[in-house]
């Protein structure tokens, strides 16, 4: 059963002649538990599938589907208590709220939700992504490896069906970033979950279950 | 684990941490809106408490319901009724009548505690009288009596048990008691004791109408302030008393709240541009803090938090702000108040008390708090509207320019380029201008009003010599003026002629008699007074327009006859007094010519085919034994027609002529001067006024006098109020403009730290990146003031000059206090840039470039 789908999807930035088109006519379809990596060169338009994937930015044209949620159909306001509860980021950057420490970063969505984190669920991601020692601290305390690692236990924390990773090594020297996808394939696998992952990098690519290559905003796979 | 809070609070917290020097501003910004408010609130206030406690003070008492004439029993009956709070009583002796007190009534009573304190008039040293010589008197009595402030005193009354008779009776008192006198009520009390009362009105029976002696007045105090006479009227009922004539005091009445309202009109303008000011900043600061955080809250958004949420982060910090920003304002603003009130009021007489009514904490609260909110509503808007992806590519510069090329062949010159910065946020600019400029333009409006006042005009208005000297009952609006009185008699003339630098002198007599009104003046009082006229007469002085109406249908009106001489006969026959008509001073001085007098009117609004109320020029009047020509008809001055008449018994309508003094004083030998006018030299001012002070201090002290140089003070006085309260508005407003100036500036460099490096690195010396920034500033204070100067112009030139057309104003244009500000903003326009750049300096650019 595929629980990501987009069909038609069309990005076009700017108005003619000046127009780009970073996502044009693109239907893809991902099944559930399936590791998919996206590739292509940088502005072939892989971020902005990914962001139309999780709902953070509207097509111009197309649907999206994510468990059988229609996106467009959804308000602002649904659309990201939606994301919260259903779609784990992982960004480049770790996006990590720099007035919180770690542990209240981890469990930041859940709390937005007004739900009680489950203990024993965060200790065992602690644990496995190596961060019961780092809980109290800051995020500019932590070196880029565990910013991510952290970014990665927020992103399971509230137990996604999704994990949405744009270049999650990008940032990292490749014995990190080996151990990063290590851990992401590890966790997704013990949770079930699904992952869609940017990269440029094939080596990282050739690691997932499938590949989809994205080439001036269209697929070629 | 420590968080227990919901996450929002923490972020909420920690952010509110993160933001300092935004937060010093805004507190600042909040606590100056909030001092402003709270003022106002406190002037308001305390100006309504005052105005109803000198509308207590004139009419003499603060009880709600006085009756004029009582029984005993009836009074006692009335006391223990459950709706009655209190009820004090009176009973009436007499009026005094030594000759020192002319001018001023003394009532001589006795009354209980009650009556005492509420008709302001309770012994505040000593006590009420107990035994049967003493008696309690207040501090204006003494003065005129010429008695020290010290119990023990003897005081000497003399009065009459019956007014119809001649009979006077003198009774000696030890003074026991007194308080200081009560200015604004035409009355004073002298208190006896009961034993004393009981003594006069022993065998004697009060029913009858002209009866003073034994007159049992009371004084009710009600439960409740409102619907005071229907409560009274019930009372009255469930009594079987029905039909006792009470008096409801003019301080409950629903105008007097109206007129105290109206009062106020002023401050509620005032805080409309507190709001507005308060507004400026506020949003500017918020709008300014989002934006500098937006990729904070793009973040947020993207990790899940709504809108709603946002904005809750957004409220939160606000209201961090205001619980330490609000209450500093209250403290200031509740001082400032106090700082104010007795400025503002120093004109009106009696205990000038600020008022601590908590709802002037409420309301300044919840203003203060209410103008927050609203500054936040777009920011906060901003913040939670937010689309992730944009957040991350979301700068300073705004919204994106229009503008997608720019002909410029000239290059990046460095003004070129600090004005191209000053566009990138057109909003934000405007808002910091408008900030800025609201409180300029206030201030210069504030000074060329209080400049356009013309105090020449205002004292032509009220006086028309150096000093003016009246008859002590010139005033008298209570007994009459007395045409025999003996206060200008020969030796003050004397006094006065012999003054050294004597410029002028003028005289004034005045008569009363009665007039048969002729055909020709007839048809003009029945022009001018038209049922429509009469109505509107009636509706502020009924008894004035009945009289009126009652004249036309006799065809009888008292008579007022002035002789005048000197300084107050060549003011009247002026240009602008001379209504109608030409006067020669030559057939004037023959005696056989008058001018009569009309009412207040303009001579700008009359013509020669507007009729006036009086006797027509070139008709023929018959005043007494004397036929008379009217020679012009001229205009009430002031100083002249606005005394006493001699009858104040009925209320009659009244026509005015002047005749020469000369002869007058044929027709009236034994008229004394009524009124004495003389100028002196301006070195010699000072020593008149002495002269006077002495005459008032040892030989009378009962003779009114005006001297211009008084009324001139006294007007500073009475205006200093507004001008301070102004005066004060405009520059806490233009200090919060500056702030926001400040505020704007700096934040505006301090965002862009990455972007001079990034210059910098291409090759931007620091002297040019610093010259760069001053011309930043430069510009804004430019467009500031072009702003403000032209919108001064504008409205000083426009509104003002309006305001200035009528009362007492001479309009003349001036900036002064932009010219004064001018520098100062220029100043700051150099040295914030400078200053900001020295601490950017701090930093390598490496270090800078890395920035986040």
């Amino acid at each position: 059963m595929s629980i990501l789908k987009t069909k038609n999807l069309k990005k076009y930035y700017g108005t003619e002649p000046n127009i780009v088109k970073a996502l044009d006519d693109v239907s893809i379809s991902i099944e559930q538990g399936e590791f998919t990596a996206i590739i292509g060169t940088s502005g072939s338009g892989k971020s902005t599938l990914l962001n139309m994937l999780g709902g953070l930015d509207h097509p111009t044209s197309g649907s999206v589907k994510v468990d059988n949620f229609e996106l467009g159909k959804l308000n602002d306001e649904d659309l990201t208590v939606f994301r919260r509860q259903r779609i784990g980021f992982i960004f480049q950057n770790y996006n990590l709220v720099p007035v919180l420490n770690v542990y209240e970063n981890i469990i930041m969505p859940i709390q937005l939700d007004q739900k009680k984190p489950d203990r024993k669920f965060i200790r065992e991601i602690v644990e496995l992504l190596g961060l019961e020692k780092k809980l109290d601290n800051m995020p500019n305390n932590l070196s880029g490896g565990q910013q991510q690692r952290v970014a990665i236990a927020r992103a399971l924390a509230s137990k996604p069906a999704i994990i949405l990773a744009d270049e999650p090594t990008g940032n990292l020297d490749s014995k990190t970033s080996d151990e990063v996808i290590d851990l992401l394939k590890r966790t997704s696998r013990t949770f079930g979950q699904t992952i869609v992952m940017i990269t440029h990098n094939p080596e990282i690519a050739a690691l997932a279950d499938r590949t989809i290559r994205i080439e001036d905003g269209r697929i070629h796979e | 684990m420590k968080n227990r809070n919901s996450i929002l609070s923490t972020i909420t917290a920690r952010s509110f941490k993160a933001n300092r020097t935004r937060n010093r501003v805004a507190v600042l910004a909040i606590a100056l809106t909030t001092l402003m408010f709270t003022s106002l609130f406190v002037l308001s206030q305390s100006m309504t408490k005052n105005l109803i406690e000198m509308t207590f003070r004139q009419s003499g008492y603060d009880a709600q319901v006085s009756f004029k004439s009582v029984t005993e029993e009836q009074a006692e009956k009335i006391s223990s009724h459950p709706d009655v709070e209190e009820l004090g009583n009176s009973i009436v002796m007499g009026l005094a009548e030594n000759q020192k007190l002319s001018g001023r009534q003394l009532e001589i009573r006795w009354g209980d505690n009650s009556y005492a304190s509420h008709s302001f008039a309770f012994p505040t040293t000593g006590t009420m009288p107990g035994a049967a010589d003493e008696v309690a008197l207040d501090t204006l009595v003494l003065d005129r009596l010429g008695i020290p402030h010290t119990l023990g005193e003897a005081v000497t009354l003399e009065w009459r048990k019956d007014p119809a008779s001649d009979e006077i009776t003198s009774s000696t008192f030890t003074l026991c008691g007194y308080w200081d006198g009560n200015q604004s009520a035409y009355a004073s009390m002298a208190w006896v004791s009961r034993t004393f009362a009981d003594e006069m009105t022993a065998g004697l029976d009060s029913s009858g109408e002209s009866q003073i002696l034994g007159l049992h007045m009371a004084q009710v105090s009600l439960k409740s302030d409102s619907h005071i006479e229907e409560t009274m009227d019930d009372i009255l009922k469930d009594l079987d008393l029905s039909g006792l004539r009470y008096s409801m005091n003019l301080a409950y009445s629903p105008e007097m709240n109206a007129s105290a309202a109206q009062e106020t009109i002023p401050m509620y303008l005032g805080m409309v541009l507190v709001f507005i000011a308060g507004y400026l900043i506020i949003y500017n600061i918020f709008q300014i803090s989002v934006t500098a955080d937006i990729q904070f809250y793009g973040q947020l958004k993207t990790l899940g938090t709504t809108t709603k949420q946002i904005k809750k982060i957004i409220y939160g910090q606000a209201d961090r702000l205001c619980l330490i920003g609000i209450p500093a304002g209250l403290v200031l603003g509740y001082l400032l108040g106090m700082v104010l009130v007795p400025v503002m009021l120093g004109m009106m007489d009696g205990q000038i008390s600020v008022s601590a009514n908590p709802l002037i904490f409420i309301g300044s609260t919840l203003f203060a708090w209410l103008t927050v909110l609203i500054s936040c509503l777009r920011p906060a808007r901003l913040a939670g509207k937010v689309s992730p992806i944009e957040a991350l590519r979301y700068n300073d510069s705004g919204t994106s320019s229009k503008k997608k090329t720019k002909k410029s062949r000239k290059g990046a010159s460095l003004p070129g380029m600090a004005f191209a910065n000053l566009g990138r946020n057109k909003k934000r600019t405007v808002l910091v201008i408008s900030s800025l400029s609201l409180g300029l333009v206030l201030l210069s409006c504030f000074y060329a009003k209080n400049a356009s006042f013309d105090m020449e005009k205002y004292l032509s208005g009220l006086t028309i010599s150096d000093f003016e000297l009246s008859d002590s009952t010139h005033e008298d609006r209570t007994a009459g003026y007395n045409p025999n009185g003996t206060t200008l008699n020969q030796e003050l003339s004397a006094r006065v002629e012999a003054l050294n630098g004597l410029e002028g002198i003028g005289h004034m007599y005045s008569s009363q008699l009665s007039l048969e009104i002729d055909h020709q003046t007839l048809q003009n009082l029945k022009t001018y007074y038209t049922e429509d006229v009469l109505k509107e007469w009636a509706s502020y002085d009924k008894q004035g327009a009945q009289a009126a109406a009652q004249a036309m249908e006799d065809k009888k009106a008292a008579a007022v006859v002035y002789g005048l001489d000197g300084i107050p006969l060549d003011t009247i026959v002026q240009e602008q007094y001379l209504l109608k008509g030409d006067f020669d001073a030559e057939k004037f001085s023959t005696g056989k010519y008058v001018l009569a007098l009309a009412p207040a009117i303009e001579k700008d609004s009359i013509d020669q085919n507007t009729v006036l109320p009086t006797a027509s020029i070139g008709s023929e009047v018959i005043i007494g034994d004397n036929t008379y020509t009217v020679m012009a008809n001229v205009f009430p001055v002031n100083s002249i027609a606005n005394g006493a008449v001699e009858d104040t018994q009925k209320r009659q309508f009244h026509m005015s002529f002047i005749i020469p003094s000369e002869h007058f004083k044929e027709l009236w030998p034994d008229h004394t001067l009524r009124k004495l006018f003389f100028n002196v030299d301006d070195q010699e001012i000072a020593a008149a006024q002495k002269m006077l002070d002495d005459y008032t201090r040892n030989v009378d002290t009962t003779l009114p006098v005006t001297s211009r140089k008084t009324m001139e003070e006294q007007y500073k006085e009475e205006t200093r109020a507004s001008t301070v309260i102004g005066n004060a508005i405009s520059i806490v407003i233009a200090l919060v403009g500056i702030l926001n100036f400040v505020n704007s500036m700096v934040t505006a460099i301090v965002s862009r730290k990455k972007e001079f490096a990034m210059i910098q690195s291409i090759g931007m010396t620091k002297r040019q990146l610093c010259r760069m920034l001053v011309f930043e500033g430069l510009f804004y204070a430019g467009f500031t003031l072009l702003v403000s100067y032209t919108l001064s112009s504008l409205t000083v030139g426009t509104i003002i000059r309006a305001m200035a057309a009528d009362g007492y104003a001479t309009f003349r244009f001036t900036l002064f206090p932009l010219f004064v500000c001018t520098p100062v903003i220029l100043a700051l326009a150099v040295l914030i840039p400078y200053a900001c750049f020295k601490n950017l300096e701090k930093q390598s650019i490496v270090e800078r470039l890395r920035m986040e």
